[in-house]
């Protein structure tokens, strides 16, 4: 979906397209993949604090205060990527 | 990943659907240049969008749901082993184990080293296809790239999709 679907979807607040989206991108182009590969990295991450390790609560608090709204976006996508690259069922072709 | 495991059957003949606007179709394509030189004095540019860059530069932005709109320089005379890949949205288990076989500058270095090619320019360039703005990519990225490729001086150029 380009740019200008993307932007006449969240001007007619089509979410569902705009979800859809999100799904396609994480799952290669595949929706269902996607929605998989979301609810994977949401698994990593909870199973990463269930030992409760010591985490840097103060950095996370840091950055999300001083960094703006797109650069925590593009964090967000970024780190889901990570995420599932540590799940060790990576599903991509590629890598990060 | 065996090529039955991928996520993505006929992704390619469902492109448009799961992508719209993503396509583009261009009805006032300009004419390709002429070849002034033979190939044999010719300097040849290669360009790829293979996601293919030097070990330690920036790596693509494969995570952006847009894509990312820049490029790297590959110095033509680097070898493989000086190379990655860094793309998520096409099969590169092939060419990490040869990457001659979507970026081919050896095959390149070795035309030129057989007198079948002049010489080749000092950079080669490489970006990631994966774009989700065809306007900016037409009238900002490509302008862009087409003026380093331009600025390596270049008799030819030789584009591959990955």
């Amino acid at each position: 979906m380009s740019l200008n679907h993307l932007m006449q979807a969240s001007a007619a607040g089509d979410d569902a397209a705009l979800i859809r989206y999100v799904r396609l991108h994480l799952g290669d182009g595949n929706e269902a993949g996607g929605r998989a590969e979301i609810d994977k990295a949401w698994i990593v991450a909870l199973k990463a604090l269930l030992p409760d390790p010591p985490t840097d609560y103060a950095f996370v608090r840091k950055l999300v205060a001083e960094r703006d709204l797109a650069t925590l976006a593009h964090l967000f996508f970024y780190v889901h990527f990570a995420l599932v690259a540590a799940s060790e069922t990576w599903i991509h072709d590629g890598t990060l | 990943m065996a090529p039955s495991e991928q996520l993505r059957p006929d992704l390619w003949t469902t492109v448009n659907e799961r992508y719209p606007g993503s396509m583009i179709r261009k009805s006032d394509a300009v004419a390709l240049a002429t070849l002034g030189v033979p190939l044999e004095r010719a300097r040849l540019c290669f360009v790829s969008s293979a996601g293919v860059q030097p070990i330690g530069t920036l790596p693509f932005d494969v995570a952006h749901p847009l894509g990312d709109f820049s490029y790297r320089t590959v110095p033509s005379n680097a070898v493989p082993s000086d190379l990655e890949i860094h793309q998520l949205k096409y099969p590169s288990a092939g060419a990490t184990q040869d990457l001659n076989v979507i970026f081919p500058i050896e095959r390149l270095q070795e035309l030129v080293a057989a007198g079948r090619l002049g010489s080749l320019t000092p950079q080669f360039f490489s970006f990631i296809g994966y774009n989700m703005d065809p306007v900016r990519f037409e009238r900002d990225f490509a302008e862009r790239l087409a003026a380093a490729v331009h600025a390596q001086e270049p008799d030819v150029a030789l584009l591959a999709p990955a």
